[in-house]
């Protein structure tokens, strides 16, 4: 997706009319252009009259007219690929699609039969980010979006299939969801097929040599894997490739030169040391070397980076430890909200001590503050032991959720230091009780995981 | 002998020696022990010419005449075509020469709408659509272009009959013809992958033509407009069918 600055300046007569602001598409009027893909223009709209629901919305045009039936048929073909998973796999990083039509244009006879789909409007795209440097941005947040869009997409057995920054689309909020699943695939076994096309510049060595079979061309959901690779060191590299080249075909030649083992993989050294070694495993060159690492055990690496005291400093380290809300594969009971605070309050532990306290849990991340459904992403972990690092031995199988409620007796001020998502970071931690369930009945909610200080005693 | 080379990767070329060895031999006293060098580069390759004395030609076979001149001592002169024969001479008349395949040039794709391509999503199995082989898949795919049924794919000296004098470079032979698809199956659509091919197998061969047929057709690397690149259709047969359209 790129401005449309040469479709809107000019009427060169392609066959591309662009829709001026004002314009009625179906329910929605045109308010001015997005972008333009392959064979779709992008417009923001908003609802025709009052029309109750969503406000700003994206329009995507797919023109057929004129087309041979070959052709048009590529693009019910793509519409069909999108609308198929727009129905299918709705995640808050995924861009939603709200509805499709077919347009009756009687006025513009080149619009006429035109696939519509209503998009969830974004604010901008990661290609635009990056090309303006990204220096203020939470880059690691942005990688961990893209991860957990795409561990969406696999568990969900698709592959998007052409994973670019102009495709990773960001909300007011810099909230990170995908678009364009014109050549998404659904995984039959362990292959999806798509037509032969794609963007060279996120093409993986296999792809290069790839045959072109009946149904298309043959795609795994590694090959997503190598396109975040290649996202992740433009995100950090300030837009650069690992690859050097100074056009897709040169930088195509490079990733051929690696995948077969006659190139080493050379890095930008912008790229941080825990952000290298991701991303090296994500462009591991071949697909075996690189079916180990799936969306969903990166997003355990980086949130284990992003939780571990000390991020970014001390790399190897953060690597091994394992975040509170990465872990939402693990077994074990879960603590129900209602339970926690229907619980009577706690006895006191000993003769004389304080009366019972609670301390509410707080969730940096915007997205899970606003959601009720306990969806196992949102989740937040508890440690065993607060002078410990605060890694996958040390944390209870029991997790909690924003809002939850939770009993503490005492607390200490010298654990170990937590940084949460906003950066703020604290010694501190709460001892809380834990209700029923498998040992042990207490466990421990860093400082930074709540907004009230109540008074508490130290804890022996 | 067929040497396939990957990006990055280089072949040297003459006469040969156990201390100036080649990975493609050219057996005439006339050619030094080195001659010359080709390497892959992003897309194409390039040619050094080792020779003090001699220029290298590089003709292009489909461009009615097109060539290029590689003068001695020249290191890495690009080489534009997707055919190449590089010619070198001898102190005979006859010339020794072999041939360079770049099949993985791109083209854009018609329906792109112009601007950048850079970021863009393009087709990965791109056709020159200038080349022989272009056209005589064209002509493979002629009759369900024309009917949109499912007739039979046209036989080779079909092909030839139908491609009869309209080539700019002269007479296409069967056994050219026959390589154009080979060329569109191995190194172009890439069918089946390179290793499970077996050539010579008559009915291989066939299954081979209604392949490259029905990806060609499906994926539109050729489509209704490519017609037009065929001659025009003679006898009241095909005529008809063309009114019937």
């Amino acid at each position: 997706m790129r401005p449309p600055h040469a479709l809107w300046d000019s009427a060169d007569g392609d066959g591309t009319e662009l829709l001026p602001p004002g314009s009625r598409v179906g329910d929605w009027v045109v308010t001015g252009p997005i972008g333009a893909g392959g064979w779709s223009t992008v417009y923001a709209a908003r609802p025709a009259g009052s029309r109750p629901g969503r406000a700003r919305v994206a329009l995507k045009v797919m023109p057929t007219a004129g087309l041979a039936p070959l052709q048009a048929r590529r693009i019910v073909e793509s519409a069909r690929r999108e609308v198929e998973l727009g129905r299918g796999a709705g995640h808050p990083r995924l861009i939603g699609l709200l509805e499709s039509f077919v347009l009756t244009s009687p006025d513009r006879p080149s619009l006429e039969g035109a696939i519509v789909l209503v998009m969830e409007r974004a604010a901008g795209s990661l290609r635009e980010l990056v090309d303006a440097g990204a220096h203020e941005v939470d880059r690691g947040r942005l990688v961990a979006g893209i991860c957990e869009g795409l561990a969406h997409l696999h568990r969900s057995g698709w592959v998007h299939a052409d994973l670019k920054p102009e495709n990773v689309l960001l909300g007011e909020d810099r909230s990170v969801k995908l678009s364009d699943f014109g050549l998404a695939t659904e995984l039959t076994g362990t292959h999806g097929h798509v037509p032969p096309l794609g963007t060279l510049d996120y093409f993986p060595p296999e792809r290069w040599r790839a045959p072109l079979g009946e149904l298309g061309v043959r795609v795994r959901p590694t090959a997503d894997i190598w396109a975040l690779g290649i996202i992740i060191h433009e995100v950090f590299a300030y837009g650069g490739s690992p690859f050097p080249g100074a056009t897709p075909m040169a930088r195509g030649a490079a990733v051929q030169e690696y995948g077969q083992g006659r190139a080493p993989l050379r890095m930008d050294q912008a790229v941080p040391p825990f952000w290298r070694a991701l991303t090296a495993d994500c462009l591991a060159p071949t697909h075996e070397a690189r079916a180990p690492h799936t969306a969903e055990s990166l997003l355990v690496r980086i949130a284990a980076h992003r939780e571990a005291p000390g991020a970014g400093r001390r790399g190897a380290r953060a690597r091994a430890a394992v975040l509170a809300t990465a872990l939402y594969g693990i077994a074990g009971a879960t603590l129900s909200s209602d339970a926690v605070r229907a619980g009577p309050p706690a006895p006191p532990d000993r003769a004389g001590a304080a009366p019972p306290r609670t301390v509410q849990v707080y969730n940096a991340e915007r997205d899970c503050r606003g959601r009720a459904d306990r969806a196992p992403r949102c989740s937040l972990g508890l440690a065993i032991d607060p002078v410990r690092p605060y890694t996958a031995e040390n944390v209870v199988p029991t997790r909690v959720w924003h809002g939850d409620v939770l009993g503490t007796d005492c607390q200490v001020r010298d654990g170990e230091t937590i940084i949460d998502e906003e950066d703020r970071r604290s010694t501190r931690w709460f001892r809380v009780r834990l209700p029923s369930g498998p040992e042990p009945r207490t466990a421990w909610l860093p400082a930074v995981r709540a907004k009230e200080r109540p008074a508490l005693p130290e804890c022996p | 002998m067929t040497l396939r080379l990957g990006p990055g990767e280089a072949a040297r070329f003459g006469r040969g020696s156990t201390t100036a060895p080649v990975e493609l031999r050219l057996d005439d006293p006339a050619i030094s022990r080195l001659a010359g060098e080709i390497r892959v580069v992003d897309d194409h390759w390039q040619l050094t010419n080792h020779s003090t004395t001699h220029s290298y030609l590089v003709e292009n076979p489909e461009g009615a005449g097109e060539y290029l001149r590689v003068p001695p001592r020249r290191v890495g002169a690009p080489i534009p075509f997707e055919f190449s024969r590089v010619v070198l001479p001898t102190r005979g008349d006859v010339t020794v020469s072999f041939q360079v395949f770049a099949p993985d040039h791109l083209y854009l794709d018609p329906d792109a709408m112009g601007g950048p391509w850079g970021n863009s999503t393009v087709t990965a199995y791109s056709l020159n659509e200038t080349a022989t082989y272009f056209l005589v898949l064209v002509a493979l795919c002629e009759p369900r272009l024309r009917d949109q049924s499912r007739v039979a794919v046209p036989t080779t000296p079909r092909i030839v009959e139908r491609l009869g004098g309209h080539l700019a470079g002269g007479v296409l032979t069967a056994r050219a013809v026959s390589s154009h698809i080979d060329y569109l199956a191995e190194e172009k659509l890439r069918i089946g992958g390179p290793d499970t091919h077996e050539p010579g197998q008559g009915d291989r061969r066939n299954g081979k033509r209604e392949e490259i047929v029905g990806l060609a057709l499906r994926f539109g690397l050729v489509r209704e407009e490519h017609l037009a690149l065929l001659p025009p259709l003679t006898g009241a047969g095909g005529r008809e069918r063309q009114a019937a359209r």
